[in-house]
């Protein structure tokens, strides 16, 4: 899996990536993981083993709520999807991780002073 | 996020955990499915396929832990663990889970008990609906402050009282001797009448029919009665179907409308009744009052607007109240916690000392076994656990040991608690009931919390810390364990310090207890007893007879007659106001030919001539009147000892004259002598009699002949062969055979019986037996600490004593060694336990109303704890000095 072209997951991001994932649609877990790197265009790595606990957690939470539904193939699965509360935390979270791009790309596209 | 929706998912997981745990199964499940599915559409195999994606997901134990983890319930998990370690390592150790659970049983049960006693005697005494707002108003004499009464008032007054703003209800009562006849032998019954507000005053439902109610005041004024529980347990056998019977009362027939329960037996100013009638029914018209006050009244705005009202009564009947009096509402249990208070008090901190004792002995217990459990707690420690957890781990096992110690407890304290209602039953309200409920429940669960915290928190920060490097290597054999030894040292002092305590305490209650025993009485209780004759003075016909003082003092000498023509009866006298040990009326006396310059007062025995022979009380000098003197009253008088020698003390008394100025007619009812108030010749002084209680000095005695002053109820004591209650039916016969409406009171009472239900005699045995028991759980609580200590300590030590040995150390050198610290911290808690008790004793006598017990009993449970100490601590030691050194080089 150490392909050049896939990133390590930032810390803290992947309670944001899987409320956006949801948000589309309910999904299964599995189905949370595809999307994800469906939409990365398969660049982002998420640890399979760390996905269920912060799914667990954000429906702890409240942010997502889960309910028993049919797969596509017709089994048995579990699907999330975002509550009213998920929603707004996505939205807040979204304006703080545009913000931090922001700052971040400013102070790494600042010139030496006086250069 | 809302909290509830955490909390609610928290439970969720707490409460359906197996369904949650299946829930992530499945779901792992078809994650793999999926995933395996997609691999091999990439061209895996399928056998490779399911390998990597169960790899790349991990274990499903891992993600359901995840789970629970996610709901926070990690810390509820490892409790449950440490739970299930603690009850299982607890389980392993019997011998330790005993001694310590038991430590604290005893403890906690004792609390327990004295808690629930406390609840039910003195904070929820009585079933009355806001018992705490029920008021007796008390009229104290300023002339003099230790007399305290009650008094009765007429209709309208009992009605302009009830307009009082302060007052939310006021209950009028009166209480009367009454005979149920037509049947047989008369039998006296208690009556109470009534106002007709009683029901909603009271606020306590009747258990069958009904209670007193307003409707009883209308008139036709039907005769109806209610029971109360006892009397219709003795008397109608508890039968149900007795609503609507007829019960005759001094000739009238009542209908029985109700029957009250168990728990209700109103009054205790003035006397259980067996019978509750309503006011409408009762001729006179006083009635003693008890006032409810509003919601939000202070005492002391009732007591001025009340107060105000009572001293107005007092001017239109100046006869009925002191001269000078001011009036108190009293709530209804203060006379209990005056009596029983300071005891109840004192017996609580003797309890908490027991606690306090057995807690001491379960960290001494867990100390020790601490130290062979440092091996354990060091692996613990070396593989990762944070002292925070070993200390937790700790706790939880002293929590589920004192829980052990609280259950066991909480059931022993139910037999316990109730054993003060039957060793002394005068000095608790009768309607006081003693259960197990909720906040008792409550405060033994707080206690058990807090004794689990107490004993376990030393122990758990002392091993938390273990030496890992140190425990791992040394196995267990050690040779040091000095250091080790401190914390001990000071538990086992503190434990003996105040083991001492309560011995003492309890010394000096037995010590007053046997003082009480064996003091003197100055006559004979055994094989008598006492016959109380209330006559019927409201029956105008019957009245009539014997209203003359001539034809009552023949009724009284004709009952006396035939009761002495009994067989089995020695002899019978009259001593109407003289039945030991508090007998006689206080009484203001002069000397002839001395003028007067102090008040003197004296108890005056009115009784009959036979009082002396009868009582089997001794005659020191002089003689008893005659007979023809009893007839006439006046002239006679006989002296105790203690007033001869404090006024006469050349021994000169008998021939002397005294009079009492006030012994006339006061009252209506009463029949005197033609000079009762004139001058007396002493004829006689007999030996001294206890007459103000069984611990207090014999007052000043005077004797008169009882046709002096008559009231229409008369006492005899009668002296028997055998058992004398079995003659009460043939004593009955003969009173009826003077008068076939004559009934005898209820309280026929055996004079043994009566000393040992006096509430002085009764209260020091109660409290010499709780103490006595409690010190005595104390002092093996204190002695099983010290003998595991020691026991411990040398078989730690084991090696160290045999290479002593084998370097030639003396037996009596290492008997020594291993018993010293123990006793020396022995000594030292024996010491402070010394100085607490000299610096407390003038406080505990005072509380404990003792003056009788002397230094000789602290003397003697100091020696009785040095010499149970010294063998606690020497029996293990001696097993230390009797090791074979080559034995003890190779123990392990």
């Amino acid at each position: 899996m150490g392909d050049d072209k896939q990133l390590d997951l930032l810390q803290g991001t992947l309670d944001l990536l899987i409320l956006k994932a949801v948000s589309l649609g309910p999904l299964h877990g599995y189905g949370v993981l595809l999307r994800i790197q469906q939409i990365s265009g398969q660049t982002l790595v998420i640890q399979q083993g760390s996905l269920y606990p912060a799914l667990y957690r954000l429906e702890h939470q409240g942010a997502i709520a889960s309910d028993w539904g049919e797969s596509d193939n017709n089994r048995k699965a579990k699907f999330y999807r975002l509550t009213t509360a998920g929603r707004m935390r996505l939205e807040e979270e979204t304006e703080k991780w545009n913000r931090m791009v922001g700052t971040m790309g400013a102070i790494l596209l600042a010139e030496p002073e006086g250069a | 996020m809302s909290l509830w929706s955490r909390v609610r998912s928290s439970l969720r997981a707490v409460f359906r955990g197996e369904r949650t745990y299946r829930e992530v199964a499945q779901e792992m499940e078809f994650h793999v499915q999926a995933c395996t599915e997609d691999l091999m559409r990439q061209g895996l195999p399928p056998g490779e396929a399911l390998r990597r994606a169960r790899a790349e997901l991990g274990s499903v134990p891992l993600q359901q832990q995840g789970l629970r983890q996610a709901a926070g319930l990690r810390l509820f998990d490892e409790m449950g663990g440490d739970l299930r370690f603690g009850l299982r390592s607890i389980w392993k150790n019997p011998v330790f889970s005993g001694v310590t659970v038991l430590s604290l049983a005893l403890g906690i049960g004792a609390t327990t008990a004295m808690f629930s006693l406390i609840y039910a005697v003195l904070l929820h005494p009585f079933p009355y609906a806001d018992a705490d707002r029920i008021m007796n108003p008390a009229i104290f004499n300023e002339d003099n402050p230790q007399e305290r009464r009650w008094f009765a008032m007429t209709k309208p007054q009992f009605e302009l009282m009830r307009q009082a703003k302060s007052l939310e209800s006021l209950l009028g009562f009166r209480n009367m001797n009454m005979e149920i006849s037509g049947a047989g032998l008369p039998e006296d019954v208690a009556a109470v009448y009534l106002t007709e507000n009683a029901d909603a005053f009271f606020g306590v439902p009747a258990l069958l029919g009904r209670g007193i109610q307003p409707s009883d005041a209308l008139p036709p004024h039907e005769p109806v009665v209610v029971l109360n529980y006892k009397f219709w347990q003795r008397h109608y056998n508890g039968d149900a179907q007795v609503i609507g019977h007829t019960l005759q009362l001094d000739h009238v027939n009542y209908t029985i409308v109700g029957v009250m329960p168990r728990r209700f037996a109103f009054n205790d100013t003035l006397g259980t009744g067996d019978v509750y009638l309503p006011r409408s029914l009762l001729q006179g018209n006083f009635y003693t009052p008890w006032l409810k006050l509003k919601a939000g009244v202070s005492r002391p705005e009732a007591d001025a607007e009340i107060g105000q009202l009572v001293h107005q009564f007092a001017k239109e009947f100046p006869a009925r109240f002191p001269k000078k009096f001011h009036m108190q509402l009293e709530p209804i249990v203060v006379p209990y916690e005056r009596n029983t208070g300071p005891m109840l008090a004192l017996l609580f901190a003797s309890v908490l000392l027991l606690l306090l004792i057995g807690c001491a002995n379960c960290s001494i217990l867990m100390l020790a076994r601490g130290a062979a459990r440092q091996h354990e707690l060091a692996v613990r420690s070396a593989i990762g656990a944070s002292r925070w957890r070993i200390v937790r781990q700790l706790l939880i096992e002293s929590a589920v040991i004192s829980f052990g110690g609280a259950i066991l407890g909480v059931a022993a304290s139910y037999w316990l608690a109730r054993l003060p209602l039957l060793l002394s039953p005068d000095s608790f309200p009768r309607e006081s009931v003693v259960t197990i409920n909720l906040p008792i429940l409550g405060f033994s669960v707080a206690l058990a919390l807090l004794a689990g915290m107490a004993v376990g928190l030393a122990p758990a920060l002392r091993l938390s810390r273990p030496d890992v490097s140190h425990a791992m290597q040394a196995s267990l054999r050690s040779a040091g364990g000095r250091r080790r030894g401190r914390a001990y040292q000071y538990v086992i002092a503190g434990q003996i310090a105040l083991t001492l305590l309560l011995m003492a305490g309890a010394g000096m209650t037995i010590g007053t207890f046997l003082y009480l025993m064996h003091a003197p009485l100055g006559y004979e209780p055994r094989h008598a007893m006492n016959v109380h004759i209330v006559m019927h003075w409201s029956d105008a016909k019957a009245w009539d007879a014997i209203k003359l003082r001539e034809s009552r003092a023949a009724f009284i000498d004709q009952m006396r007659q035939r009761m002495a023509s009994v067989p089995g009866v020695v002899s019978v006298t009259v001593g109407a106001n003289a039945l030991p040990p508090y007998s006689g009326w206080e009484q203001a006396w002069e000397m002839d030919g001395k003028v007067d310059d102090e008040a003197k007062q004296a108890r005056l025995h009115l009784t009959g001539s036979e009082y002396f022979s009868t009582m089997q009380i001794p005659l020191v000098s002089g003689r008893v009147w005659s007979e023809a003197e009893n007839a006439r009253g006046d002239g006679v008088a006989v002296i105790n000892e203690t007033m001869a020698r404090r006024y006469w003390p050349a021994g000169n008394a008998v021939g002397q004259r005294i009079r009492m100025p006030d012994l006339k007619l006061t009252a209506p009812l009463e029949a005197a002598s033609a000079n009762s108030s004139g001058w007396r010749e002493i004829v006689g002084v007999a030996g001294d009699v206890r007459n103000d209680g069984l611990d207090r000095p014999v007052l000043p005695a005077i004797y008169t002949p009882y046709t002096t002053l008559m009231t229409p109820e008369v006492r005899y004591q009668i002296r028997t062969q055998g058992d004398p209650l079995a003659l009460v039916r043939p004593v009955r016969e003969a009173v009826q055979s003077v008068n076939a409406d004559q009934q005898i009171a209820n309280d026929v009472v055996d004079l043994q019986a009566a000393i040992e239900r006096d509430p002085q005699w009764s209260r020091q045995r109660l409290f010499s037996v709780l103490f006595g028991v409690f010190s005595g759980m104390a002092l093996a609580l204190a002695l099983v600490g010290l003998f595991s200590v020691v026991s411990y300590s040398v078989a730690q030590r084991t090696n160290e004593f045999g290479v002593r040995l084998a370097l030639g150390a003396g037996r009596g050198h290492i008997l020594w060694v291993a018993a010293r610290t123990a006793a020396l911290s022995a000594c030292a808690g024996i010491v402070a336990g010394l100085a607490a008790n000299l610096a407390m004793r003038r406080l505990l006598a005072h509380w404990m109303n003792s003056n009788h017990a002397g230094l000789s009993g602290l003397a003697v449970v100091t020696l009785l704890l040095g010499a149970c100490t010294l063998a606690a601590c020497l029996l293990p030691a001696l097993r230390a000095a009797a090791i074979r050194p080559v034995e003890a080089l190779r123990y392990e």
